[in-house]
């Protein structure tokens, strides 16, 4: 049970942290006017703070996981907020649909075939 | 009553969430995926209460405040990922690049000639990547998150469906080739399918939703201002 709790708040004081690295990204995006979102300022920061060892990856790595593996519950609330634009479901908007599809396939079709005959490449290469 | 309400909104989008989940592992289907049922169910639940948004909101706030550190939290995969990232470091820069480019150029392109207006335009350009990546491009230029979101969940759902049978056309069985084309076009949910596939696979392919996300957030507003 206790080392059960000591999980929980392990996970959470990581999550605080992981907070504490979003914040810090949203600061400097606001100070300098980053054309980048805050998130992923603070996500390259870290980024960089587990490259040069200045943070240990397991002070990030079970609150990470939690969060990573639970992220569609994190979607949940803005999604919701489709309920105010349900008239996009008729009408011209409707259209936007193949749209989407579209230019999907198109990089999924463009980016697959040059990952594929990238990586043959230096395969054959050795 | 106010407080009561946000606690009850909080514990039922959690409470669905988990119910949803577990069906999603009984029924594996590409339209079960739990962001899109729990999201359907509580639209129903709360039009049909006559709840408005900014009610549940109160309690889903609680959840949303979890997504910036969430994004955060992709330097891990990246970070783990480093032996895979630095052997395969220019095939994954390069399709990086194409993927984020043809994204943005593609939805911009076929967006505009069928003649949407700007906030449409603004918000179809990031729809490949992951969702609070998409929503804060979005109004950083003058887009809407929600519709962001709306986009983010075709391109996700429709790649991971259609996927498959794409690469069985053109031919595309290699690991780095399947796993790119999954993450760089449908983000999470074809990384949940590119796991399908195998590790390498999935590994490639959160090295690519993760990079995309970078690369978008960066040349998505900056391409805007240039092309329009």
């Amino acid at each position: 049970m206790s080392s059960q709790l000591n999980k929980y708040m392990l996970i959470v004081l990581q999550i605080v942290l992981l907070f504490g690295f979003y914040l810090v990204g949203g600061f400097l995006q606001t100070t300098f006017a980053l054309p980048v979102p805050g998130s992923v300022v603070g996500m390259l920061l870290l980024l960089i703070g587990l490259y040069l060892k200045w943070i240990p990856v397991q002070w990030i790595s079970q609150g990470s996981s939690a969060l990573l593996n639970h992220l569609p519950l994190l979607f949940v609330p803005v999604t919701v907020g489709i309920m105010q634009h349900l008239d996009f479901f008729s009408g011209k908007s409707l259209w936007l649909v193949p749209i989407v599809l579209l230019s999907t396939w198109i990089v999924m079709g463009t980016t697959g075939l040059l990952g594929q005959f990238l990586a043959n490449r230096k395969e054959w290469g050795k | 009553m106010m407080l009561l309400q946000m606690i009850f909104w909080l514990f039922m989008t959690i409470l669905l969430y988990v119910v949803f989940r577990r069906l999603y592992q009984l029924l594996p289907y590409p339209f079960m995926i739990p962001v899109l049922t729990c999201t359907v169910v509580l639209v129903i639940v709360l039009t049909s209460f006559d709840v408005s948004y900014d009610t549940y909101f109160s309690g889903g706030k609680w959840i949303d405040a979890l997504l910036g550190p969430a994004i955060v939290a992709l330097a891990f995969p990246l970070y783990q990922q480093r032996k895979l990232l630095n052997k395969f470091k220019i095939e994954i820069l390069a399709t990086v690049l194409t993927a984020s480019l043809l994204g943005i150029l593609s939805g911009y392109w076929l967006a505009v000639v069928s003649g949407y207006n700007q906030m449409i335009v603004s918000t179809i350009i990031s729809k490949n990547v992951t969702t609070p990546v998409a929503m804060e491009v979005a109004s950083m230029t003058g887009g809407e998150p929600a519709f962001a979101v709306i986009f983010v969940m075709i391109a996700g759902i429709g790649g991971a469906v259609t996927g498959p049978w794409l690469f069985q056309i053109l031919g595309i069985s290699n690991f780095l080739g399947v796993g790119m084309a999954f993450g760089g076009a449908s983000h999470a949910i074809g990384t949940a399918k590119a796991l399908e596939y195998g590790q390498r696979e999935a590994a490639i392919s959160s090295i690519g939703l993760s990079l995309c996300a970078l690369c978008v957030s960066i040349l998505g507003p900056i391409l805007l201002k240039w092309i329009s």
